[in-house]
């Protein structure tokens, strides 16, 4: 039957990494379980203070193996509570990928029996929350340097959500266009959608007329 | 001789969409490249915090064109997560089915715009035309030629047709067989092989380092798949194993990502077949819209605090999505919805893997990597 990584083996290395992390200050992790569609995962679930965010990656990298940074979400919360006007979440990986060994000359592939790994090239799933205060120029320790995935990703929150990266090398505009107003970031909740619900959409016998208030404008 | 920046694009074949390649050369050597994206960014992150978690679904079909039905399973399955659902086995089986289908559909798009890429005319119309089998199939499933919408939160909007297991072992059949014209015609080509060999080559602990995953990691000569990694569906009940391609010394070249497609095609048709004889109440049952047996109910809104997240193998890598609940209406509309793009990620790497190469193994380059620019600038 299909190999797959048993979610024991999986569970009990994310409970050792969790443990692990939450020594350091200003960090606290623990193992939660998503679901998705019958089968239940593991995922270390974290959270983070900003100041000790760039210690905690450079410990997951250089000390446990977590090797990919999937991505990176910038969240506003304006009415959130008052340490946390801001989120950012990391979602990291640990894939346990080598260069596959070189013999008389020839590349022999890596093929991970899933069944079998364990210890240290156990693939693990983390999840983790940096929350910000509120402030107008929202930012956080870059981790580019760390993991050359999270370079694009810090760049889209950027540009999108307007959380900047300290120490980010080249930030600018990837999504929206280069000439966009400084200080314009869509996915903040102030700016609201034209036509925000589907209400305000079809609201008319028609469907497709538009609104009166509408009438005269350019579109 | 001295060095100067010329533009690849909006308009260029070598980019398979809209964007900008912006390259720095020295005569012929590329020296530096600076990818410019964002030419069709629709904002779908911001509509989706004003729609509900149904109505979502459309829009995630249309993050790409040539593998709809990936990406709307991508977003189902963190929405499911989100909404705490448990889906029937028959409905798991069912979607595996539409999704192997759809990979497969994808892989031939790619593979006939890979050759015009590089000077192989002919294929275009030989993967088109077992593409058209794979488009038949999903739009018995789903209705529709590209955009399917099929999957539901809880399962899927209907079951298997009335002969379409029938249908479909046939039509997966014949295309087994027809992979091997594929391979004749690429791997006899000289034209092909010319082009795609020695060109490009990437590395697996530099492409993991750089968020590069899927079929270009596993061209690189080692095994990962999230379909083993972070199991979802039913992949655990199907006999199969990722394909793997032996790279060269240097890492996997274009001609690897090639093969490693090919083989994957193979891989998803013999799932999907399995799935079929595996389906439980069988696969010639078909049971009506919204029965318990293929739509779990679902409930409608998510609490403020909930979140939902999915790693997901979509053809071209990791796809993702996370999903924050207690929008508005109650939670009837998620407060915040991200996407992972594997392109998005890819593109800055494949623009890094041709320094030092000639201007003219740019296409090559860049079409193997399989961009598609819908999810990318979403």
């Amino acid at each position: 039957m299909g190999k797959i990584v048993p979610i024991k083996t999986q569970r009990a290395e994310a409970e050792k990494l969790a443990a692990a992390i939450s020594e350091i200050d200003g960090v606290k992790a623990e193992v939660a379980e998503r679901a998705c569609g019958t089968n239940p995962r593991p995922v270390v679930l974290g959270n983070s203070s900003p100041e000790s965010w760039r210690a905690l990656a450079e410990t997951l990298h250089s000390e446990h193996g977590v090797d990919y940074c999937s991505m990176v979400t910038g969240v506003h919360w304006p009415e959130g509570d008052g340490d946390k006007k801001w989120e950012v979440v990391y979602h990291l990986m640990r894939t346990g990928i080598r260069n596959p060994p070189i013999e008389d000359g020839l590349v022999q592939p890596v093929i991970v029996d899933p069944s079998t790994v364990e210890g240290s090239d156990t693939p693990l799933e983390l999840e983790l929350h940096v929350h910000l205060p509120d402030t107008r120029t929202p930012s956080v320790d870059s981790v580019q340097d760390i993991w050359l995935g999270a370079d694009w990703n810090e760049k889209e929150t950027w540009d999108l959500v307007g959380i900047d990266f300290d120490g980010h090398q080249g930030m600018r505009r990837v999504l929206q266009p280069h000439e966009t107003p400084k200080g314009f970031h869509p996915l903040q909740k102030q700016h609201r959608l034209r036509y925000h619900s589907f209400q305000d959409m079809y609201d008319d016998s028609q469907g497709f007329m538009r609104k009166p208030a509408d009438a005269g404008k350019i579109k | 001789m001295a060095e100067m920046w010329i533009s690849m694009g909006p308009q260029h074949p070598m980019t398979h969409g809209l964007w900008t390649l912006k390259v720095k050369v020295d005569g012929e050597t590329v020296v530096d490249t600076e990818p410019d994206l964002g030419y069709i960014h629709r904002g779908v992150e911001k509509i989706c915090e004003a729609r509900d978690f149904t109505q979502i679904t459309t829009y995630c079909d249309r993050l790409c064109y040539a593998s709809a039905n990936t990406w709307s399973h991508s977003y189902i399955y963190a929405a499911e997560d989100l909404l705490e659902v448990e889906v029937p086995e028959r409905a798991e089986y069912i979607r595996l089915v539409a999704i192997e289908i759809q990979r497969i559909a994808s892989h031939l798009m790619w593979l006939g715009a890979y050759g015009p890429d590089i000077g192989n005319l002919s294929v275009m119309v030989w993967c088109l035309r077992e593409r058209e089998m794979m488009m038949d199939l999903l739009q018995e499933l789903g209705g529709s030629r590209m955009h399917y919408n099929f999957p539901r939160v809880g399962g899927v909007k209907r079951d298997l047709p009335h002969g379409f297991a029938q249908r479909a072992r046939a039509k997966l059949k014949l295309f087994l067989n027809r992979i091997q014209e594929y391979e004749a015609l690429f791997d006899e080509s000289t034209v092909f092989l010319v082009r795609s060999q020695g060109v490009g080559y990437a590395k697996p602990e530099e492409m993991v380092n750089h968020g590069v995953t899927g079929p270009n990691l596993r061209a690189g000569g080692v095994n990962y798949d999230i379909r083993w990694a972070h199991p979802y569906s039913v992949y655990s009940e199907l006999d199969w194993e990722p394909p793997v391609e032996r790279s060269s010394i240097k890492g996997a070249d274009c001609y690897d990502r090639y093969r490693v497609r090919v083989e994957e095609m193979r891989v998803s048709a013999s799932l999907a077949l399995q799935a079929l004889d595996k389906m439980p109440g069988g696969a010639d049952t078909h049971h009506e819209p919204g029965d318990p047996m293929i739509l779990a109910k679902a409930p409608t809104r998510a609490p403020e605090g909930t979140t939902g997240a999915h790693h997901f193998e979509d053809s071209r890598g990791e796809s993702m999505f996370y999903i924050a609940g207690g929008g508005e209406g109650r939670g009837k509309q998620p407060y915040r919805v991200s996407i992972r793009s594997p392109i998005f990620i890819t593109i800055p790497f494949a623009a890094k893997c041709m320094i030092g190469y000639k201007v003219a193994d740019i296409p090559a380059i860049m079409g193997s990597f399989d961009p598609c620019i819908g999810e990318t600038d979403r």
